[in-house]
């Protein structure tokens, strides 16, 4: 890190000393980046391999096309050879436009042939990938909520993104094109090795200086990509912060410190850029250089192998006019074998991380002999339930309770007291480590999740919607719904007015982050989406933003509507749902430390008591 | 957001329209004049290396025909190119020997030359061009009203930044150099091709009218199925993200199959568009192959007869005809990249420019005074306000903040409460009437001195992923650690600061830890108290928390607030009790004034929600 931090001065903002308050964001220059290379791996390459199966003659036809290829291009380059050493140099003009004409069929052919190559070879990897990508979701879909809680979605977004990608360039290119530049590279030495050996062999020996050079390139390279990566992260982490954080950097006059800042960090993304430019600028030339230093060379050779030298050192001209032509058709194939290879290493190392993720195994399923759970009228049971995410760390310790179908419960309890984590068990989000869940007493461990779940509707704290239009939203619920089924739902929750009377009714877009909706008509869409799901027991995580006192009294009511005749638990964070729940379970680190209503609560003196003080304090009339 | 609202529709299409394209070209032609030194450079090393390149394959062309013409003196007789030739008693061996060394020295002075005008034109674009109009436009951004940001969204300005600037520099590069770089090939090789052979010239330069019209129509055919490739790739990976990130809900409503259908049909369809993708670049990319391999053909064909006529040498004419052959095609192919940069660039640059060309809506004034420390009285004079003029959002406000006063301020959604508190610290001038501070019109003084004499705390307190400390010394990047501790204390988050894994160098955010709403909101608080403010501004800071937060925000606020005018904007009656003067707005209007008792007892908004949220605790009482 010290090393670091002197070659760069961008980096030394990030160290703990005064200046690293002038950034924007944090840098951590240790963070953990997922590997970009994986070693070729048999069984990895054979299960990428599989997915080409339903693909088998497509792929079949390809590898012909390829291999076609490989000795096309060495045929062009040869006939081109042999016109001028032929016909041209003997001045036979019949064999000139024979040849000509021959030369013609050649590309026509190699042409056709390509066509083919091409668009084969990319079919497949689209094909391939949108297999991969079905696995993938599919996979996804059907893991337990626990995974999604453990993992970074980061990590699972980037599977399906830059993971999928490098698979792809491994399927479409690696193997074809290797065939095609082998068999190009084969071919076209063997021709000139027929030629001339002596001349070929000298040729021979440049080849590993230019894989040499070729891979000293592509690692300097990808360091000095690296660290334009880098650099640009934090580039754009401070734009994007700078961005969000606009009226904060206006309110507290931060715009020339900032400015100051991004400018150090732009400068020295510009260098590193500039440093990647300089790279490929020293090797470009030089792989040039190679080619026209290499026809020099042939050139001096030449004269002196015609003219000067005889017997075994004796050259013919032809022979030099075919090796100006075939040179490199042996030459580039080497820098192309060598940038396959390291795609191939890309693709493994994406192919690795994909199938782990389609590898894992659930942490539970549903049981084999699980039932579909019939209609149900929503009484709810704990009988002593246990759990944890991680063993040892006790979330709900011996939970029992009886709600009857029609009955609300409220949860009260501080933040981490286990509330969040009791609805999550009622909807088998999760499985208990020890106890029961029944629902009309159907222990839940014996019965689908699907069958529970759709007799069930979720408010989430967080207000999720999907983008797409509000209509889409509701409808999540029930994607067969009509349209009128949608206007009926709101109007059964009293409150269709609120949204019909959006920018562009139900056909309102919600945009990123819903923008387009106010805190209070994300919450009613929330409530309409679980209407509509016509739910036996509702789970309702109460939201705590404050909205404006006329909408909040119209949520109240089709909270209400929503409620009414369904058995419901309600995280609760508003006084007046507490009050009219049938059953308050008061919790606190993990055990329901009071249970009543409302007003035995009040009674007892104890833990809810406190809280509702706390509640008291913080309103008006005391 | 009202202002989005507002806005939205009348300004989001007005960029296409405010540029025209002679301008845009203008400008960014004076953008390329400001880096004259370094374009005329890379013109003029292009210009080397190309004549360079012509007088290598020369000479590979006369060795040629001089090794011939040594084997068999009844071919063709050399022609030496340059006006050069050799003495007369060199032996061929010698001539070669020369023209094979030239070559070489050719070739080393080429890739020198090669590694240069890479650097020039690396510097030139990623070393100059780009990180100066960057740092240009993120200073210009910084001053920009929030209306700017929330029309525009972040997206779309994090990518002027980013993406358009670069495509801003590809005029530079991608068009003005490329193109005189173009332009300069295909006239010198056509002159020198000419010089050698005016009829074989015109036959072989034939492909060179449809090679352009191909990669013309495909480029014009590809390009609207990229952007639609685009489209559809970005909708199948935002449903799969949204269905990650909302794996609750889609579990909550056992809608699994319902994604699983969506994500493959929105994945079939990107598959199914990418085969027509697929067709276009098959047909494209082994055409432009053929015709350049037409013009071989024809090389080989009419050239083959020239020589056996002897119209031509074989090496300085047919070989050298060939090299520079592969290279004109390959221009021929380039003018289409080079209108698609045009395009690009002309895009990229009108939304670059119309952020460079927004007006900062509030500016200092040339003599503008500096204010020593306010003591905090703060007086509205008949105010007037609007985003747009002809949609008012304050209507005549008037009112007097005395020094120390805690003003409440209450209304309804969009009845003007955040734009009155935006006045204040002069992120707006008023239209009509003024805001002054101990008796100084805000257009009188030095903004950025003023500012700094405000805290603000807002609804959801945006705190950045850094420290805790850098984010409570956000406004004053050299503040002490013990000036850091002592706000914290203040606002009472030294606690639970203390108890974070690092305490104070604790990293928030993404990858760092996650602090709840109350302490979140105690933080911010901290941050607008480090410079002791003699004004607090308070945009509803306990909206998005419960009650027992609420609870722990509004203690910690009695403290901060005391000895300063504070403005609090607040729906809920706790906060808006302890007010010295509360201002009610409707619609933009000031309809009453006074403290929470006279208010709470004469009818009116604030008095129902007196009401509303005082019954909770009535029915309690009798309950108790």
């Amino acid at each position: 890190m010290s090393a670091q931090t002197k070659s760069s001065p961008a980096t030394n903002i990030a160290k703990g000393d005064r200046s690293a308050r002038e950034a924007i964001t944090y840098y951590n220059p240790q963070e953990e980046r997922e590997a970009d290379r994986a070693p070729l791996q048999l069984a990895l390459i054979r299960r990428i391999f599989a997915y080409t199966k339903p693909y088998a003659a497509k792929r079949n036809w390809l590898f012909a096309l390829t291999f076609a290829r490989g000795l096309q291009l060495p045929a062009l380059a040869w006939l081109i050879g042999r016109t001028i050493n032929g016909p041209i140099a003997g001045r036979d003009l019949t064999g000139i436009y024979e040849y000509a004409a021959g030369y013609f069929a050649l590309v026509v052919f190699t042409i056709t042939n390509f066509h083919f190559r091409q668009r084969f070879a990319l079919e497949l990897g689209e094909a391939v990938v949108h297999d991969m990508r079905a696995d993938l979701f599919r996979k996804l879909m059907a893991m337990p909520m626990g995974f999604f809680n453990r993992t970074k979605f980061g990590s699972i977004i980037s599977r399906m993104t830059s993971d999928i990608d490098s698979v792809r360039a491994g399927v479409q290119d690696v193997a074809f094109v290797l065939v095609v530049q082998g068999l190009q590279m084969v071919v076209s030495a063997a021709l000139m090795a027929w030629y001339d050996w002596k001349l070929f062999s000298l040729m021979v020996a440049l080849a590993p200086i230019i894989w040499i050079v070729n891979e000293n390139y592509r690692h300097e390279m990808s360091r000095r990509l690296r660290k334009v990566q880098e650099s640009w992260s934090r580039v754009a982490s401070t734009l994007a912060e700078s961005v969000s954080g606009i009226r904060v950097t206006q309110a507290f006059v931060r715009h020339d410190v900032n400015a100051d800042f991004f400018q150090r960090l732009i400068d020295t993304h510009g260098e590193n850029n500039v440093g990647v430019a300089q790279a490929s600028a020293v090797f470009v030339p030089l792989l040039q250089l190679k080619s026209q230093l290499f026809l020099g060379a042939m050139a001096l050779l030449g004269a002196f192998g015609a003219l000067r030298w005889h017997g075994w050192l004796h050259m013919d001209v032809g022979d030099l006019v075919m090796f100006f032509f075939l040179a490199n058709l042996f030459f580039d194939p080497i820098q192309n074998i060598g940038n396959q290879l390291n795609q191939a290493f890309m693709a493994m190392a994406g192919g690795e991380r994909l199938f782990r993720m389609l590898d894992q195994k659930p942490e539970w399923q549903d049981a084999a002999d699980a039932k579909s759970l019939p209609l149900i009228q929503g009484r709810v049971e704990f009988q002593g339930i246990n759990f944890e995410y991680k063993t040892g760390r006790p979330v709900l310790t011996d939970i029992s309770f009886v709600a009857e179908a029609g009955q609300t419960v409220a949860l009260v309890g501080h933040t981490g007291s286990g509330k969040t984590t009791l609805v999550g068990l009622l909807q088998k989000f999760y499985l208990p480590t020890a106890g029961r869940v029944l629902v009309d007493g159907f222990d839940l461990n014996s019965i689908t999740s699907e069958s529970l779940r759709s007799q069930m509707g979720s408010v989430q704290q967080n207000n999720f919607l999907f983008s797409g239009t509000v209509m889409d939203n509701i409808r999540f619920a029930r994607p067969t719904a009509t349209e009128e089924e949608i206007h009926a739902t709101l109007e059964s929750l009293d409150c269709a007015d609120l949204l019909e009377t959006l920018p562009h009714g139900l056909q309102t877009a919600v945009t990123e982050r819903g923008a387009s909706l106010s805190f209070g008509q994300r919450q009613l869409v929330c409530f309409a989406r679980a209407m509509l799901a016509n739910p036996r027991i509702v789970v309702l995580d109460e939201a705590t933003s404050a909205i404006d006192t006329v909408t909040e009294a119209r949520l109240q009511r089709a909270l209400e509507n929503l409620l009414r005749g369904r058995t419901a638990f309600i995280v609760a964070h508003r006084l007046s749902t507490i009050r009219k729940a049938n059953l308050v379970l008061v919790l606190d680190q993990g055990h329901i430390v009071e249970r009543g209503t409302h007003a035995s609560l009040l009674r007892q003196q104890g833990v809810y008591a406190r809280l509702h003080r706390e509640f008291v304090s913080a309103s008006p009339q005391n | 957001m009202s202002v989005l609202k507002m806005l939205g529709t009348a300004k989001l299409t007005s960029a296409d329209e405010r540029y025209s394209t002679s301008e845009l070209v203008r400008r960014l032609l004076a953008l390329a004049w400001k880096f004259r030194k370094d374009c005329l450079l890379s013109v003029g090393l292009s210009l080397v290396l190309l004549l360079l390149g012509l007088a290598g394959l020369q000479m590979l062309g006369v060795v040629i025909d001089v090794i011939r013409h040594a084997l068999d003196p009844s071919q063709h007789v050399p022609v030496y190119p340059f006006g050069w030739h050799p003495p007369d008693d060199w032996s061929p061996l010698q001539i070669v020997t020369a023209l094979a060394l030239a070559i070489m020295a050719q070739a080393i002075l080429r890739a020198a030359l090669t590694y240069s005008y890479n650097m020039v034109t690396a510097r030139l674009t990623q070393g100059e061009i780009v990180p100066e109009l960057r740092a240009q436009l993120y200073a210009k951004l910084q001053r920009l009203s929030f209306s700017f940001f929330d029309i525009h969204g972040s997206n779309s300005i994090f990518n002027r930044v980013t993406g358009d600037v670069q495509n801003t520099r590809l005029f530079v590069d991608g068009v003005l150099l490329q193109g005189l770089n173009m332009i300069l090939t295909l006239v010198i090789y056509g002159i020198f091709m000419w010089r050698i052979q005016p009829a074989l010239t015109l036959a072989c330069l034939s492909v060179s009218l449809p090679l352009w019209r191909l990669a013309h129509f495909y480029s014009a055919r590809l390009r609207p199925g990229y952007l639609r490739n685009r489209e559809l790739t970005d909708n199948m990976i935002l449903l799969f993200s949204e269905s990650v990130r909302g794996m609750q809900t889609v579990k909550g409503f056992a809608a699994e199959p319902h994604q699983i259908r969506r994500f493959e049909a929105a994945s079939d369809e990107v598959s199914a568009q990418q085969r027509r993708i697929f067709w276009d670049l098959s047909i494209f990319t082994p055409g432009t192959q053929f015709l350049s391999q037409l013009s071989l053909v024809i090389l080989f064909a009419y050239g083959g007869w020239l020589y056996v006529q002897g119209k031509i040498p074989l090496g300085a004419g047919l070989v050298v005809f060939a090299g520079l052959l592969q290279q004109f095609t390959a221009q021929v192919a380039n003018i289409s990249t080079i209108a698609n940069s045009v395009q690009q660039s002309l895009a990229a640059a009108r939304r670059v420019f119309e952020v460079m060309d927004t007006p900062v809506e509030v500016e200092n004034k040339p003599n503008a005074i500096k204010p020593t420390r306010l003591t905090g009285q703060i007086v509205f004079e008949n105010v007037s306000f609007g985003y747009t003029p002809d949609k008012p959002v304050l209507k005549d406000i008037s009112f007097e903040a005395k020094p120390g006063q805690i003003v409440g301020i209450f209304g309804m959604t969009g009845s003007g409460k955040s734009s009155l508190l935006s006045l204040i610290p002069r992120f707006y001038d008023p239209h009509a009437g003024r805001v002054l501070a101990d008796r100084k019109d805000l257009r009188d003084l030095d903004l950025d001195a003023f500012r700094r004499q405000i805290g603000t705390v807002y609804q959801e307190s945006f705190l950045f992923s850094n420290t805790v400390a850098a984010n409570i010394a956000f406004g004053h990047p050299h503040a002490t650690m013990e000036q850091i501790e002592r706000a914290a204390k203040i606002a009472s988050a030294h606690e639970f600061i203390a108890a974070l894994p690092h305490g104070y160098e604790t990293v928030l955010g993404e990858a760092g830890v996650d602090l709840s709403g109350g302490q979140r909101q105690r933080l911010a608080l901290a941050r607008a108290l480090l410079l002791q403010p003699p004004v607090l501004i308070l945009d509803d800071p306990t909206a998005a928390v419960d009650a027992r937060t609420e609870n722990e925000i509004v203690s910690a606020l009695r403290e901060a607030m005391a000895g300063r005018t504070t403005f609090v904007v607040s729906g809920r009656l706790n906060l808006l009790r302890r007010a010295d003067l509360i201002l009610v707005l409707d619609d933009g209007q000031l309809i009453q004034t006074g403290t929470h008792e006279q208010l709470a007892h004469c009818s009116g908004p604030y008095h129902e929600t007196a009401l509303l949220q005082i019954m909770d605790l009535d029915e309690e009482g009798k309950a108790a």
